[in-house]
C-alpha cells in the first residue's frame, strides 16, 4: 500500500465523529435502498409468476385473427399434430389446449352470459394453478361435469350436482349446446371471473359446439418464466419449418399480458426517484464534510504543497479519504441489510389484512419476502461510491490553486 | 440577552462561512421540495383512485335492497317514483341518480357476451363517468330512449357499430327469461376497458319496460360533503329498511389502499428526514467544535449556558427555516408546474389494473405542507440537540487555555 494511501487512513480518524456522522449518512441510505430494493425485486418475480401461472401461462399460441377479436371461429386445426410438434422443445414443462366461448348459461328460466374454457383437466393441472382456486366440490373427470364461478352459481341460484345448459353459437352456423353438470365451485380474487366463468372439459365443448381436432389457444409452461422469450422465438422456428404459411402467432406474457410490466415499470421508476433523492442528499452531506475538511486543514496543505508535495498527489489523498468513508458506510450499510434480508426470508412482511385481496388482484403475494440479487446489493453503493468521490472532488479543488507561501501566513 | 441580538449573531455566524451554508441549504431545500412534490404526487394518485370508484356508477353512497349484492336480480329492487326528489334536510348532494342494474346477455349476429344492463336516467349520470366519455354516435336521450348504449371494447368483440341492433336477455320482474331487440344510438370511449367490455346503457323506463317492473335496483349520491359518516346516518333513516353503503364499503380494498397512503407520506418523509439529519447534525457539530475558543470566551464574559444552548439551536433553526421556505416553494413551484397532469398513457394497462387513469394529477394539500413544515421543524431541533449538548459542555478555561 503506498504512502498516500496509509495516510488518507490514518486521516480518516482524526475526526472520528465526522468520519463517522459522514460515513453514516452513507451506511443510512445504503441501508435503505438495498433492503428497499431487495423487497421490491423479491415482489416482481412473484408478481409474474402469479400472474403468469394464474390462467394465462408462460406463452400462448393463437390463430393471429382470433388474439384481438376472440371469434369462435378462428381456431387452430391439427391440433394433435401441433401440440405433438411442439412438445418436443425440450424447455416447455407443458402445454394445455383450450377452446373458447362465450354462452349462455341457463337454468330453468334463469340465464347469464358467461365465458366457457374447454380444458383439458390434467394438462391445465400441470400448465397453470388455476384449478387451485376450486373451493368447494372437486375437479371434473368426465366430459359432461364442470366447475363454475362462485358467484355465478349464486346468481343461476344453483350448487354442486346441479345440471346447467350452455347455449351458444357452434363453429358451422347453428347453435350448440351442452348439458354440464356442476361438481365445484372456484372463488378466485377476481370478482370478474367469479361472476363469468366457466370450465369444462375440452372433449364436451368440441361435441357440443362441432369442433374437430382444433383449439383456440394453447397454453405453454417453460420450466422457467424468464425463459419465456428465447423458448417462444424456439417455437417460432419450429412453427416456421413446419407451416410457413401458418396465421398462428406465438406470445410470450409480457406481450399477452403488457399490464404487469407496466405496474412494475411504473412502481420502478417511482422507487428508482425516491433513491435518488435520498442519495443525492447524502452525497450533499459528504460534499459538506469534505468543505470542512478542506477549510480546517488549510494550512497543512499548504505546508505538504511547500515542502514539495504536488496539488495533484492531495487531491488524491483527499480521494483516498473519501473513498475510505465510502467504504465504512458500505461496509456497515450492507451488513445491515443483509442482516434485515436474511431475517425477512426467513419471516418475511405481512400485508395487512384489509390490502391481501386486492394484492392479490395485482397478482400480489399476502406476504413479501425479500431477494437477495446482485442488483439490489451493488446499485446504491456504486452510486454512492460515485457520489462521494465526486462530492470530495468538487470540494477538494480548490486546492489545487492553492498558493502555500499565502496559505501558510494565513492569509 | 436580547433576543434579536442573539439573532443577528446566528445570521453572521453562517455567514461566515456562506459556502458551508450554502450547500446545508441546498440538501435541505432539495429534501424538503423532493418531499413536497412526491406528496403531492401520492396525493394525485389517492384522488384518482377515489375519483374513479366514485365515478364508477358508485356515488359517495349507494342504496340497495339488502339482499341485492349476494344475488343482483331485479326481483329484489324496490319502487322509486322517476319525480321523487330526495329532501335530505341542509345535505350537501351534488347529484343522484337512479338506476335498474341487472345481469344480461348481450348478442350480435355472431356473437355473445354476459354484460350488466343498465337502464339510467341520462339527466342525472353527470355524477358518473359517463357524463366525461366520448361517443360515437349520441349519447342516450332521456330516460324513455330505446336505444342501447355499449362500449367500444365490447363493440369490437360484438363485431357490430352503431346503428346496428343487438339483442338483449335477462330475468324480468316474474322470474322469465326475456329477449328483446335494441338499436345502438352511441358506442362510449371509458378509460376502462374493463367497463367498456361490461356495462351497457339504456333508458331507465325502457329497461322497465323490458324487465316487466316497476323497480329499479340502486340509487347512488354523489356529495360536496367531507362529512360523510353524518350524511350516511341522515340518509340512512331516511332510506330505511333500503341498505345504504358508502363508497370504502362498496370498495374496502381499494378504499384501504387510499387509506394507506397517509402512512406512505409520512414513511417517505421520515426517511428522507432521516438522510438529511446526519449531514445536518454532522454541520452544526462542526460548527460548534470549531468555536470552542469563542464559546470559552463568552463563557468567561459571563453567557449563560442556557443562552449558549438558545444561540446553537437558534442558529440550526435558522437554516432550517431558510431552507424550509425555498423548499416549499420550490417543490410547490414543481408541482404546480407539472399540475397540468402527468401522461402515464405508455403504461395505461398498468395504471388501470391500479386504479388509476392515464394522466396524473398532483395535487398539494394543506395540511401536507403543514406537516412537513411542522415534522421538518422538530427534526431540526432534534438535530441541534447533539451540538448543543456539546457547546453547554465547554469549560471557559480549559477553552481559552486551548
Amino acid at each position: 500500500m503506498s504512502l498516500n494511501v496509509r495516510i488518507a487512513w490514518r486521516n480518516l480518524w482524526r475526526n472520528r465523529r465526522r468520519t463517522w456522522l459522514t460515513a453514516g449518512g452513507i451506511s443510512f441510505a445504503i441501508f435503505l435502498v438495498v433492503s428497499a430494493m431487495s423487497l421490491q425485486l423479491g415482489q416482481y418475480d412473484v408478481m409474474i409468476e402469479n400472474a403468469t401461472s394464474m390462467m394465462v401461462g408462460h406463452i400462448q399460441l393463437q390463430d393471429e385473427r382470433y388474439i384481438e377479436e376472440r371469434h369462435f371461429e378462428d381456431t387452430v386445426p391439427e391440433a394433435s399434430q401441433l401440440i405433438s410438434i411442439l412438445s418436443r422443445e425440450p424447455k416447455i414443462a407443458s402445454i394445455a389446449p383450450r377452446v373458447e366461448l362465450f354462452a349462455l348459461a341457463s337454468v330453468g328460466e334463469r340465464s347469464f352470459g358467461v365465458q366457457v374454457f374447454g380444458v383439458d383437466w390434467e394438462a391445465e393441472r400441470n400448465t397453470v394453478s388455476f384449478l387451485k382456486f376450486v373451493k368447494t366440490g372437486r375437479i371434473p373427470v368426465a366430459d359432461h361435469e364442470t366447475i363454475i364461478g362462485s358467484t355465478l352459481a349464486r346468481n343461476l341460484g344453483v350448487s354442486i350436482g346441479d345440471e346447467i345448459i350452455l347455449l351458444g353459437a357452434a363453429k358451422r352456423a347453428g347453435v350448440g349446446a351442452m348439458a354440464v353438470t356442476i361438481v365445484g365451485l372456484f372463488e378466485t380474487n377476481f370478482p370478474e371471473i367469479d361472476r363469468n366463468m366457466v370450465w369444462v372439459s375440452l372433449g364436451g365443448v368440441r361435441e357440443g359446439f362441432g369442433l374437430g381436432d382444433e383449439f383456440h389457444s394453447l397454453i405453454i409452461r417453460t420450466f422457467d418464466v424468464s425463459n419465456s422469450l428465447e423458448v417462444r422465438n424456439a417455437l417460432e422456428k419450429k412453427l416456421a419449418s413446419h407451416d410457413p404459411r401458418s396465421n398462428v402467432v406465438i406470445r410470450d406474457w409480457p406481450e399477452i399480458m403488457p399490464e404487469i410490466n407496466q405496474m412494475i415499470d411504473i412502481d420502478r421508476l417511482s422507487a428508482e426517484i425516491m433513491y435518488l433523492l435520498l442519495e443525492l442528499i447524502v452525497v450533499f452531506s459528504v460534499i459538506n464534510s469534505f468543505i470542512i475538511i478542506v477549510f480546517e486543514r488549510t494550512k497543512e496543505f499548504g505546508m505538504l504543497i511547500a515542502i514539495g508535495m504536488k496539488p495533484k498527489d492531495i487531491l488524491w489523498l483527499v480521494q483516498w479519504e473519501a473513498f475510505f468513508g465510502w467504504v465504512i458506510g458500505m461496509v456497515v450499510g450492507v451488513s445491515l441489510s443483509w442482516l434485515l434480508i436474511l431475517w425477512l426470508t426467513r419471516t418475511g412482511i405481512p400485508l395487512p389484512s384489509d390490502l391481501q385481496e386486492l394484492a392479490a388482484q395485482m397478482f400480489m403475494p399476502s406476504r413479501i419476502y425479500p431477494a437477495f440479487s446482485t442488483e439490489a446489493i451493488f446499485t446504491a453503493p456504486l452510486i454512492l461510491l460515485v457520489g462521494t468521490q465526486f462530492a470530495a472532488f468538487i470540494s477538494s479543488i480548490r486546492i489545487l490553486y492553492m498558493r502555500p507561501i499565502e496559505v501558510l501566513r494565513g492569509k | 440577552m436580547e433576543f434579536s441580538f442573539l439573532v443577528n449573531l446566528s445570521i453572521r455566524n453562517l455567514y461566515r462561512h456562506s459556502r458551508r451554508t450554502l450547500i446545508l441549504l441546498l440538501a435541505i431545500v432539495v429534501a424538503i421540495a423532493g418531499v413536497v412534490i412526491a406528496n403531492a404526487l401520492l396525493r394525485g394518485m389517492q384522488d384518482d383512485i377515489r375519483r374513479q370508484v366514485i365515478t364508477n356508477l358508485n356515488g359517495h353512497f349507494k342504496i340497495h335492497r339488502s339482499d341485492y349484492l349476494a344475488n343482483p336480480s331485479i326481483k329484489r329492487g324496490f319502487v322509486f317514483s322517476p319525480d321523487w326528489v330526495p329532501y335530505l334536510g341542509d345535505a350537501n348532494i351534488d347529484g343522484w341518480a337512479a338506476r335498474v342494474r341487472v345481469p344480461a346477455s348481450i348478442m350480435s349476429e355472431r356473437e355473445t357476451r354476459g354484460v350488466e344492463l343498465i337502464g339510467v336516467n341520462p339527466s342525472s349520470e353527470r355524477i358518473s363517468f359517463l357524463s366525461a366519455v366520448e361517443f360515437d354516435g349520441v349519447f342516450l336521450a332521456d330516460s324513455r330512449d330505446r336505444g342501447v348504449i355499449i362500449g367500444r371494447a365490447l363493440a369490437r368483440q360484438l363485431k357490430t357499430r352503431v346503428g346496428k341492433r343487438l339483442v338483449l336477455v335477462s330475468e324480468g320482474g316474474d322470474g322469465l327469461a326475456r329477449e328483446a331487440g335494441f338499436r345502438i344510438v352511441g358506442i362510449y370511449d371509458a378509460d376502462s376497458e374493463l367497463n367498456e367490455k361490461r356495462f351497457v346503457f339504456s333508458g331507465l323506463e325502457t329497461v322497465q319496460q323490458f324487465l316487466g317492473t316497476a323497480f329499479i335496483t340502486e340509487i347512488s349520491i354523489k356529495t360536496f360533503s367531507q362529512d360523510l359518516r353524518n350524511l350516511k346516518g341522515t340518509l340512512s333513516s331516511y332510506f330505511s329498511p333500503l341498505q345504504i353503503l358508502d363508497w370504502q364499503e362498496l370498495e374496502p380494498q381499494t378504499a384501504a389502499m387510499v387509506g394507506y397512503v397517509d402512512f406512505g407520506v409520512l414513511i417517505l418523509f421520515v426517511i428522507i428526514m432521516g438522510a438529511l439529519m446526519f449531514g445536518l447534525v454532522n454541520a452544526f457539530v462542526t460548527s460548534v467544535m470549531e468555536r470552542v475558543r469563542e464559546f470559552g470566551v463568552l463563557r468567561a464574559l459571563g453567557m449563560a449556558g442556557h443562552i449558549v444552548v438558545i444561540q446553537v439551536i437558534l442558529e440550526s433553526m435558522l437554516i432550517t427555516a431558510v431552507g424550509l421556505v425555498f423548499g416549499v416553494a420550490g417543490g410547490w413551484l414543481i408541482a404546480s408546474w407539472l399540475s397540468k397532469g402527468i401522461d402515464l398513457s405508455e403504461w395505461s394497462e398498468g395504471v388501470e389494473v391500479v386504479g388509476m387513469s392515464s394522466v396524473l394529477y398532483p395535487n398539494i394539500i394543506m395540511e401536507d405542507i403543514v406537516l412537513v413544515i411542522g415534522l421538518t421543524l422538530i427534526f431540526g431541533l432534534l438535530s441541534s440537540a447533539y451540538p448543543a449538548w456539546k457547546a453547554i459542555q465547554i469549560k471557559a478555561l480549559d477553552a481559552i487555555g486551548r
